[in-house]
């Protein structure tokens, strides 16, 4: 069979197993799952703004789920996307609001280069250590990711901050033109699908493409035959966390305005929950980011027409990420038609 | 600026108090590495068992009970790692990242529906874990400072971090779980079972997972709220690469990120803005990880060189 | 009661596509030595490991002592008086030889070792066979022959009486290898039934009392060695009748292409550090390093490919200093690498035939434009050499994770020749390959030869050493401890100047 079909049947079962899981709960408060998950589909596309609120949750997802790909691909594990969208975002509010002397297109772009540049050097710190001193990109990520929310909370509720109830910046001078309002989708989907596009081809056609699925596969083969593991690792590690930084750019320029406190709750995880399951591939990956989309934006519709808290939802997709983490489960039907071969 | 304040005698109790839950995770952690199992999972293992503390201790009006389900709860956990990682080949970050995610959904969850609570569950029911105090201390000042008034598991950590530094080094099944971890070959060769013994190393790390959650929510504090463990597990883990798996020189390990966190609580008093406090043990933690890296790289090479004498 | 000890009957066994037993047929008498032959990958060890119980049979029967065993776990086959020295040693380096002799099987106090009885018990059984072990040092401090013995003690103490040895000799010196044998006799006198695992035909032919012989996954055949020879046993292995001793090409040496000076690199073991080694290789010629495994000759290579760092003194590539240059760098100077260990090093193994090709010359034309990859010049590239070095299947696209060792060598052997440097470093290039690929390689190294690069060959294989080397460098112990022109080596002053020269040598036989 196929492998890209085989891996397709894989994750169909394994997402109908999350839900059916998932159903066992909500079972389990009394509930009726065909309601909730009922109500779950309405929440996501039952009308424009629903449709546009899906697309919207869809817009960062893509991006992060790339991100996190990405830097799988050259071997690295990278929790800290989230902490890149984090910085990312802090770093397009900065420069939309203060850099007004530029003209707003010039204005816009310098804000994604901004977003980019601080969220890749942000990612350099988990890569160096890796690279040289072998210290877990898990943990050093995953402890970055509170340092970044901290950072950028503090910022918000002082020097940057609006004065507002709220923690929250002053709003930005540029704006991502928005569709299908008053949800909050906004150009930045294009911009995210053209970029993943771009992510593909880089990886697939590129030179350097190649040299960081080497790295990935093997790196001291890689190292043997003159391409360098650690420059790899590291630029495709940046590669991520800029991704990283553009997912947050545009949270800010096209969604909110403004940046705001603890915006990227759940964006980096959840993009890296999408890409896991997916097993890092980059065609897949965008699909599962708009399922799981999906899941996030018709929790509310269901919390509100049945009894279900959304918070079902978050369980579900967890569900789902450790089912397809098991790489030997659905596999009965393999093994027993290679011993019948061999026989 | 007072600094005779910030360092004073209570610092070193606020130093040990901080670092107990950190303790316990990393005794988690530092058991499946043993195996050559990195626990991930440390975090969301711990977040269930606090949950489960607070849960049943509220129900049910026993502390105990509580303690017991928290350790029964870490240890489903751990065993549903345990079980993708071993018999389904799931790679071990991605599936301890994912029980981590599933423990932070299904307290929610269980907080929404089954507490009907958002957020904090802070109720006068919840029976916290008693504190100890010894009446003979009451006298000395300077040590009834430091030692009046602990917590039971605080007591307990202590008799634990001696407990695994026994069982590793001086027990025919630390012997065992050392050989499975740096060789398993050797040990399967040598008529062990590889698996059973990395099963076993992970549920006695769920079980001190979900003690180490149970104190952090009845012990340290007497409320579950969502996210508690605050990356607690991912410190534990650090931690554990710090001591190199070896109980006692983990849990000096903890100290040092106790030490910042009761430093930084201090200087909040002073106007220091309490973000920029709250993310210092982080900080110290990756730097602790960094160095600790370093040196032991730097140890081996000098190893490894040619030009040392032998 | 039967007369064998152990019964293997039409044993099969695949691992994925690979059918590493298909026929498999064994049988022990006790009090013999048995020798299991056959090429490399002719499913030998595969049979013992499976008697052993590390994986479980796929098909066939297995009897122990006449009782039929449904399936084996290493504890069950300990149980039953089965003892394994496999090939790589099975000793927890961070342990010490005590503790490694004593796991599974630990004498307890409760649920603590009691290390005083553990202790007595096993110095009883090296007193027995008077064998030289410090059960108080770590494993990573010790030789290679004395992790052999400990290994043997391992299974006295386990209550064996049935011990297979997997390739023992492989990592030993000739004068190691008698020692060992020694130990092997007395452990027959004692009733011990013993199988050896072996290819060398000459060590066969001394120790055994049944020789059986594999081809393939299947079982050829056994005989008694008063009534066989080695060239019949040679064609049992191999199925034809083979002469690998090609005839050396002469060519006139030019100018050195590599020099090595005063070089120290760090090493992974003590006695793998290299101190203070030079040699030089010249156009045009082979120089043999000769050596036990594990004595350094890895960690030259690597120093001179750039992959680890030289501590001290030069490496020169063709007249350019190499000291700081990156790997590529080096590549770029003119050196082409026949790694020893073609899975980690050699290929990738999650990647095309195609793809490993081109895997040094990635990013230069003609293989790409710009930034982007060519394909079609890398397919028509790649389908060139696959004709010319007969690589099997021919279709470049297929991944190399299916390869057989012998034409998995071949790619990397066409991708480093191809590029055609001034100095090719084959290390180990026929380890683990079939006896067609062995000669093709061998061949290919003589061409090389004769169009004027430099070789330096790194082989365990001293016969592989003699038979193509114009001069030879040994190394023990990081250093080199001899230099010698073709004509005048031999095995015997050979491996005693792998042992580390001929007074060393003599000193050890006086201790036995």
């Amino acid at each position: 069979m196929n492998v890209a079909v085989k891996s397709i049947q894989k994750i169909l079962l394994t997402m109908l197993l999350a839900l059916a899981i998932g159903a066992l709960f909500i079972l389990f408060i009394g509930e009726n799952p065909l309601e909730a998950y009922g109500a779950l589909l309405r929440g996501a596309f039952n009308g424009k703004l629903k449709i546009g609120t899906t697309l919207a949750s869809f817009t960062p997802l893509l991006l992060t789920s790339c991100a996190f790909a990405v830097a799988a691909k050259a071997g690295a594990f990278n929790v800290g996307v989230e902490g890149e969208v984090f910085l990312g975002g802090i770093t397009a509010a900065y420069i939309g609001i203060n850099w007004t002397f530029l003209p707003a297109p010039v204005l816009m772009i310098v804000c994604f280069l901004g977003a980019m540049t601080v969220a890749a050097l942000w990612a350099l710190i988990p890569a160096v250590l890796k690279a040289y001193y072998r210290v877990s990109e898990v943990c050093v990520t995953i402890l970055m990711n509170s340092v970044a929310l901290y950072i950028t909370s503090y910022l918000v509720s002082g020097p940057m901050s609006a004065g507002v109830a709220n923690a929250q910046s002053l709003p930005v001078t540029v704006n991502l033109p928005q569709f299908m309002k008053p949800s909050s989708v906004n150009a930045g989907l294009f911009i995210a699908l053209i970029t993943v596009v771009f992510m593909i081809w880089v990886l697939n056609k590129t030179t350097f493409g190649y040299k960081v699925k080497t790295v990935g596969t093997n790196p001291s083969h890689a190292e043997y035959v003159g391409i360098s593991p650690k420059k790899i690792f590291i630029q495709s590690m940046m590669l991520s966390g800029a991704l990283g930084g553009m997912a947050g750019c545009i949270e800010v320029l096209g969604v909110h305005g403004y940046f705001l406190n603890n915006f990227a709750a759940g964006l980096g995880s959840n993009g890296m929950l999408a890409s896991l399951i997916v097993k890092n591939n980059l065609i897949f990956a965008p699909f599962m980011s708009f399922f799981l989309a999906v899941l996030k934006s018709g929790a509310m519709g269901m919390q509100q027409s049945t009894g279900v808290p959304k918070s079902i939802v978050d369980t579900i997709t967890a569900v789902f990420i450790i089912v397809a983490t098991m790489e030997l489960l659905f596999q009965f039907k393999d093994k027993k038609n290679k011993k019948e071969k061999s026989k | 600026m007072d600094l005779g304040k910030i360092f004073s005698v209570s610092l070193i109790y606020a130093t040990f108090r901080s670092a107990t839950p950190i303790i316990y995770a990393a005794l988690c952690a530092a058991i499946t590495q043993q195996a050559d199992i990195l626990n991930i999972g440390t975090e969301g293992i711990m977040l269930t068992g606090a949950f489960a503390a607070v849960a049943v201790s509220y129900l049910t009006g026993s502390w105990l009970l509580g303690v017991v389900v928290a350790m029964i709860a870490g240890l489903i956990m751990a065993m549903i790692m345990a079980v993708g990682h071993i018999r389904y080949k799931a790679e071990i970050c991605a599936i301890g990242m994912g029980i981590n995610l599933f423990a932070l959904a299904i307290t929610k969850f269980l907080l929404n529906s089954a507490l009907g609570k958002s957020g904090t569950f802070s109720e006068p029911g919840i029976i916290a874990i008693p504190r100890v105090s010894l009446p003979f201390l009451a006298k000395v000042p300077f040590l009834k400072e430091i030692f009046d008034n602990w917590c039971i598991t605080e007591w307990f950590v202590i008799v634990l971090i001696i407990l695994v530094w026994f069982v590793f080094y001086k027990t025919v099944w630390g012997l065992r779980l050392r050989a499975v971890g740096q060789f398993p070959m050797a040990a399967q060769t040598a008529g062990i079972n590889v698996n059973s013994m990395k099963y076993r190393a992970i549920a006695i790390s769920g079980l001190i997972g979900g003690l180490a959650g149970a104190h952090l929510s009845l012990g340290y504090s007497k409320m579950f709220t969502e996210n508690m463990t605050n990356a607690r597990g991912f410190m534990g883990v650090a931690a554990m690469y710090f001591g190199g798996a070896h109980p006692i020189l983990t849990a000096a390990g903890c100290l040092v990120f106790g030490l910042t966190d009761s430093i930084g609580a201090r200087l909040q008093a002073y106007g220091v803005p309490s973000q920029l406090v709250l993310l210092m043990p982080y900080v110290v933690t990756i730097a602790t990880l960094a160095v600790s890296m370093a040196s032991k790289m730097a140890r081996e090479k000098k190893k490894k060189s040619a030009l040392a004498k032998a | 009661m039967s007369e064998y000890v152990i019964e293997m009957k039409d044993i099969v066994k695949s691992f994925g596509n690979v059918h590493a037993v298909r026929n498999g047929q064994f049988t022990l008498k006790k009090g013999e030595i048995h020798s299991l032959i056959g090429e490399n990958g002719a499913g030998k060890s595969t049979m013992m490991k499976l008697l052993y119980g590390m994986y479980p049979i796929d098909d066939g029967s297995i009897r122990i002592h006449g009782d039929h065993i449904p399936s084996i776990s290493p504890k069950i086959a300990i149980e039953k008086g089965i003892g394994m020295v496999h090939q790589e040693f099975m000793l927890v380096n961070e342990l010490t030889v005590l503790e490694n002799i004593i796991l599974g099987f630990e004498p307890r106090h409760g649920i603590t070792i009691d290390f005083d009885k553990a202790r007595k018990t096993v110095e009883q059984y090296i007193n027995q066979y008077g064998m030289d072990i410090q059960l108080g040092k770590k494993i990573n401090q010790i030789s290679v022959g004395e992790a052999q013995r400990v290994e043997i003690i391992k299974t006295l103490t386990r209550g064996a009486n049935v011990i297979i040895l997997d390739e023992p000799t492989a990592v030993l010196t000739p004068q190691e290898t008698k020692q060992l044998f020694v130990i092997l006799q007395n452990l027959r006198k004692d009733g011990k039934s013993l199988v050896f695992i072996s290819h060398k035909l000459n060590e066969v032919m001394e120790i055994s009392d049944r020789i059986s012989v594999m081809r393939q996954g299947n079982y050829i055949g056994s005989v008694s060695k008063e009534e066989t020879s080695p060239a019949e046993l040679a064609k049992m292995m191999i199925g034809r009748e083979v002469f690998l001793n090609i005839e050396k090409t002469q060519t006139k040496p030019g100018e050195k292409v590599l020099e090595v000076k005063d070089v120290w690199v760090s090493g992974e073991k003590e006695i793998s550090k290299i101190r203070g080694v030079s040699l030089d290789v010249r156009a045009g010629e082979i120089v043999g390093i000769a050596g036990i495994d594990g004595n350094g000759q890895s960690e030259l290579i690597e120093a001179i490919a750039g992959l680890r760092q030289v501590e001290k003194g030069s490496v020169l590539l063709d007249g350019k200093e190499l000291g700081g240059l990156s790997p590529k760098q080096i590549r770029k100077a003119g050196l082409s690498h026949i790694p020893e260990d073609r899975n980690t090093r050699g290929l990738n193994r999650s990647m095309s035939i195609k793809e490993n090709l081109i895997a040094v010359q990635v990013g230069e034309a003609p293989f790409c434009k710009g930034v982007v990859r060519d394909d079609k010049e890398t397919l028509e590239y790649a389908k060139q050499l696959s004709e010319v070095f007969d690589i099997r299947p021919r279709d470049p696209e297929i991944s190399t994770q299916s390869l057989s060792g012998g034409n998995a060598q071949k790619v990397v052997v066409a991708r480093e020749v191809s590029i055609g440097g001034k100095l090719l470093v084959a290390s180990q290039p026929t380890r683990g390959v079939d006896i067609g690929a062995i000669e093709s390689i061998r061949k290919i190294l003589q061409e090389v030869k004769a169009k004027g690069m430099g070789v330096l060959l790194v082989s365990a294989d001293l016969e592989e050493i003699l038979s193509l080397s114009d001069r030879i460098v040994v190394m023990h112990e990081g250093r080199i401890t001899g230099r010698l022109k073709a004509e005048d080596a031999n095995e015997d002053n050979l491996g005693l100047l792998m042992m580390g020269g001929t007074a060393s040598a003599e000193e050890r036989g006086s201790t036995t």
